[in-house]
């Protein structure tokens, strides 16, 4: 067990060095100079100069990316070149943004499409057909349409919800709640359905074990076979899908976050990349490979923890 | 945003096996399964809106009412009307003319990620099955890393270095997909590599290069068709989604996700606006979708054993005509199993069991033998009510203990399953459930079926296993059924089958799966069991082995039918029927080492599948005795010995003239010397 964790963190690491290098080697093929950039339009050369010079724009690449990866484990992922803001701090502030978001989304496609899923495969006829389609048409929609759909149905006609805006949990906890259900709602649509249609056929392959028909041949009641050794059986590809919908989300919320103007990480990365933000755009590839390799690593764990064949072993 | 490339497991239930091609002549378009794509409506629509939207985006120019840029002030914001089918946005420009005007360059860009990811996903899938373990080895654990990237996040920065160079962007997009399509390949053409006829391919000389290309590409072609057009759909989605957010094409040109990012500025106002745009990219998205699930689809899923509650309806209607239309089941003696005229068929109409009769006295063993597709199995899963999704009892009668089982309900069923009829399959290590402990398992059922208390049943169940011949059975409790052989997995299986102290033990198989020593101790178990517990057993096996074993009765079963029923000394001794006359020339073990032939025969041919089944004797095709006269419907009638009964015509002459089934490839006429000018046609002639 030690190895298997000690082997995992290792290949985790790499990972993220490997992005960290893409990432480096991404942000200096970016146009201009950071002097350049963080300066503006109409600054003189020798100003440009001057800040390149600073940052050390000019060095070695070996050497600046050191000189970053030395920074970054300590916690300092540089300034910004636009409002020379602590990057890690901006970031930071960020993080529970989007956290709450892809979590929020992620419980809610988790029991939603857990529910539908089973529903659907243990009804069958008329009830898995219904199911089936709206999944069908849930996952073909883009999230970016149904978000301004709900807004126009939730927001504008009835403003059950405010339209856009993040409140923060420390403000008002209830407003913080509001603030987030909207795009929760809006990503857990698609998110929903792709777990539904994992959960259904994770469902159907468990009824189809043999394993199964000897739960009957011994008057297992049918609710105990469904809801007990069925889902049982079927829970290491849901959570496998789980997590992966979390990593999406994590990801894809930058859509959410510009259609609801909640300032989260994909905000973030949106805006630097539009600003040439270089520092900002190495730091939020970074911050988001680690959540991402971290949630692999949690559902790596998990999968040995639920496959009593791999636990043993 | 970028989607998971997994494959979308709700319609892909594909296995390898099942869309592994079978012969290596079979050429690549026979492979890519292209009926499927007219098989449903939704993929049918899917292909006509795709074909529709590809024809009209390239001829746009030529039919267009509006350029993209014409603004017409005095429409601005409208909804459909006769100049703006589609309405107008806030520029007052045609949005039908837009939305073509740009689903070419969408369409387009969405096949670069299709192909690039496709591509190097199977180019990678067919390196590593070709090149051995340790490039497997590399490659996989490459496309672990890309996959646990953040996909989204990773394109935008690449935006960031290269702007928004669409088609570039869709590449890359598609170099980070393609790790997720090489693990949808890997196990297919890992399979594909391992064939025999890639082994002969490789003997011949032809290099790596040769044999991917010849054998194993087209074999995946139908995954590659399937991939690609989910991919196409994912493309397009994440596409208008880059577009939304700012990085779509120079801001004049028309986008769809730009579109729709301009017509939500205007969600207040003309809500209208969101529609189109909208409609046309979730109706191109939900066509590739339905194009991909349709070829995706498995050929012929494995059925459920445990039918969805629909097909428990159906089922309950069907349970209670046959209930209506049986003659209410008279008293018969106790422990008896009686069944009458039993078939069982699929739901279209296709009989797997035909007119099946038999009975079980008390405390003996029934063997059901005949080879595999001949109706064993599915007649003794109908005693426990058993038989898979979308196979049922069509006709006849299950009498046990005064209960008609083949009308009984769900409900009663439960009330018989385990307590009176109990079941041991095949596969041992299959038949348990591998989430669970063997003692989980087992003290579940003693409690259920014996209404035993918690800690007792623990005890009871120590008890049962060692009844059969478990040494260390507390250790075993606390197994999971893959540590444990496939011989204890069967005694466990057993344990668990007498939990309800049954009366009728249905053992399908019992020994099939297990090494030839376990089988022995096995089926010294049973014995044992019948004669302390005086149960009665149906047993399932093509072994006559196990037959002369075991069994006091056995039941010769050909195609759906009891071809003969006896004692089964009579029936070992002097066989009556050539089917069973060939299964006993073709069994090593039931030959006794005297008159041990010098070859064994073998039966030519199969079991024709059910729909083939003639309306004369269905063996006719393969029987060496076959004949003018066995071209009409044969009935089952008294064999003369004993109780026995036989269906053949020619029983009577066989049991004088004392024929051998001879083991030769002859055809029968130059062996058989009865007065026949006619002989059937075999299917080796
Ligand atoms: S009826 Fe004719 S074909 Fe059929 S088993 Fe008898 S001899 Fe063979």
């Amino acid at each position: 067990m030690a190895l298997f964790i000690t082997k995992r963190l290792l290949m985790a690491l790499a990972t993220v060095l490997v992005v960290a290098v893409l990432a480096f080697l991404l942000v200096h093929a970016m146009p201009g100079s950071p002097g350049a950039v963080s300066l503006g339009a109409g600054a003189s050369q020798e100003a440009i100069d001057e800040v390149n010079r600073r940052l050390g724009w000019s060095d070695p690449l070996l050497v600046q990316f050191f000189s970053w990866l030395g920074a970054a484990v300590q916690g300092d992922l540089g300034i910004s070149l636009i409002d020379g803001r602590s990057v890690s701090a901006d970031l930071a502030s960020r993080l529970p943004v989007t956290a709450s978001l892809a979590a929020g989304a992620t419980l809610l496609s988790g029991i939603l499409g857990i529910a539908l899923g089973v529903t659907a495969a243990v009804r069958g006829g008329m009830v898995d057909r219904v199911i089936g389609g709206v999944a069908g048409m849930a996952v073909a929609l883009p999230a970016f349409w149904i978000g301004i759909i709900f807004v126009y149905l939730l927001a504008v006609q009835s403003s059950v919800f405010p339209a856009t805006g993040y409140v923060p949990f420390e403000d008002s906890p209830q407003d913080w709640a509001l603030s987030l259900a909207l795009p929760v709602i809006t990503l857990a649509v698609g998110g929903g359905a792709f777990i539904a249609r994992q959960t259904r056929a994770s469902m159907l392959e468990a009824l189809q074990q043999e394993h199964i028909r000897t739960l009957r041949a011994t008057a297992t009641p049918t609710w105990k076979i469904l809801y007990v050794h069925a889902l049982r059986y079927a829970s290491l590809p849901i959570v496998a899908a789980i997590a992966l919908q979390f990593i999406q989300l994590f990801g894809g919320s930058v859509i959410a976050e510009q259609l609801f103007a909640m300032p989260g990480l994909g905000q973030a990365v949106q805006n630097s990349v539009s600003t040439h933000d270089a520092p900002s755009v190495q730091g939020v590839v970074v911050i988001a490979t680690v959540v991402v390799v971290a949630v692999n690593l949690v559902l790596e764990l998990a999968t040995k923890f639920l496959d009593p064949k791999l636990r043993a072993s | 945003m970028i989607p998971n490339t997994a494959p979308a497991p709700a319609d892909e239930t594909t296995t390898a096996a099942a869309v592994l091609p079978q012969t290596p002549g079979q050429s690549a378009a026979k492979k890519f399964a292209g009926s499927k794509l007219f098989g449903s409506p939704a993929s049918i629509a899917g292909v006509i809106w795709l074909a529709a939207l590809v024809a009209a985006s390239l001829t746009a120019p030529l039919w267009l009412p509006f350029k993209t840029e014409d603004q017409d002030f005095t429409a601005v914001l409208s909804g459909p009307t006769a100049a703006h089918w589609l309405g107008t946005d806030e520029l007052g420009r045609d949005l039908l003319s837009r939305i073509f005007a740009s689903a070419a360059g969408t369409l387009g860009t969405s096949m670069i990620t299709v192909i690039v990811a496709v591509g190097l996903g199977t180019l990678l899938a067919m390196l590593a099955a070709a090149a051995g373990d340790r490039a497997e080895n590399v490659i996989s654990r490459v496309t672990e890393i890309m996959m646990s990237l953040p996909g989204t996040v990773i394109i935008l920065a690449v935006i960031g270095a290269v702007g928004t160079n669409i088609p570039l962007i869709m590449g890359i997009l598609g170099v980070l997909i393609s790790a997720g399509i090489y693990r949808v390949m890997l196990g297919q053409a890992k399979s594909l590599q391992s064939q025999l006829y890639v082994d002969a391919a490789k003997v011949d000389g032809m290099g790596m290069a040769g044999i991917s290309l010849r054998h194993v590409l087209p074999g995946l072609t139908n995954t590659i068709v399937v991939q690609a057009a989910l991919i196409f759909a994912v493309g397009m989605l994440i596409q208008a989604g880059l577009a939304f957010i700012g990085f779509g094409p120079p801001i004049p040109e028309p986008s769809w996700g730009g579109m729709i990012q301009g017509a939500s500025q205007h969600v207040y106002d003309a809500p209208w606006l969101m529609v189109p745009t909208g409609a046309v990219l979730a109706l191109t998205v939900l066509a590739a979708n339905a194009i991909g699930n349709a070829l995706g689809k498995a050929p012929n899923a494995t059925a459920s054993h445990l039918p969805s509650a629909a097909a428990r309806r159906q089922r309950a209607k069907s349970v209670a005509a046959i209930a209506a239309a049986a003659p209410a089941p008279k008293d018969s003696a106790k422990d008896t199993l009686s069944v009458r005229n039993l078939s069982v068929g699929v739901d279209n109409g296709v009989r797997l069991v035909t007119d099946v009769s038999f009975d079980v006295e008390p405390g003996t063993v029934l063997g059901l033998v005949g080879e595999s597709g001949c109706g064993k199995t599915m007649t003794a899963l109908s005693l426990l009510g058993l038989l898979p999704s979308g196979v049922s009892v069509a006709e006849g009668q299950i009498l046990w203990n005064g209960t008609n089982l083949a009308a009984a309900t769900e409900k009663a069923m439960e009330g018989i399953r385990g307590r009176e009829v109990a079941l041991i399959s095949q596969e041992p290590m299959r038949a348990l459930d591998p989430m669970f402990t063997v003692g989980y398992q087992l003290t579940a059922a003693i409690r259920r079926l014996r209404g035993t208390g918690r800690a007792d049943a623990k005890a009871e169940a120590l008890g049962l296993l060692e009844k059969v011949g478990i040494v260390d059975a507390a250790r075993i409790l606390k197994t999971y059924p893959h540590q444990i052989s496939g011989g204890m997995a069967q005694r466990v299986a057993i344990a668990l089958a007498l939990s309800g102290r049954p009366r009728l033990l249905v053992a399908d198989e019992p020994t099939t799966a297990l090494d030839v020593t376990v089988q022995a101790e096995i089926l010294s178990l049973l014995r044992s069991l019948v004669k302390d517990t005086g149960m009665s057993v149906v047993m399932v096996t093509h072994d006559l082995g196990v037959v002369a074993d075991l069994c006091d009765q056995v039941a010769v079963m050909y195609a759906g039918q009891v071809v003969e029923n006896g004692r089964t000394d009579s029936i070992l001794d002097n066989p009556r029927h050539p089917y069973t006359l060939a299964l006993l020339a073709a069994d090593p073990h039931a030959n006794h080492a005297a008159d041990m032939p010098e070859r064994l025969a073998t039966i030519t041919g199969q079991v024709p599948q059910p729909k083939d089944w003639p309306s004369t004797c269905r063996f006719a095709s393969r029987c060496q005795f076959a004949g003018s006269a066995c071209t009409v419907p044969v009935p089952l009638l008294p064999s003369g010995a004993g109780d026995g009964v036989v269906r053949c015509v020619k029983a009577d002459e066989l049991a004088v003239v004392g024929l051998d089934w001879v083991a030769t490839d002859i055809p029968a006429r130059h062996v058989l010397s009865l007065s026949e000018t006619r002989t059937v046609e075999k299917d080796h002639a």
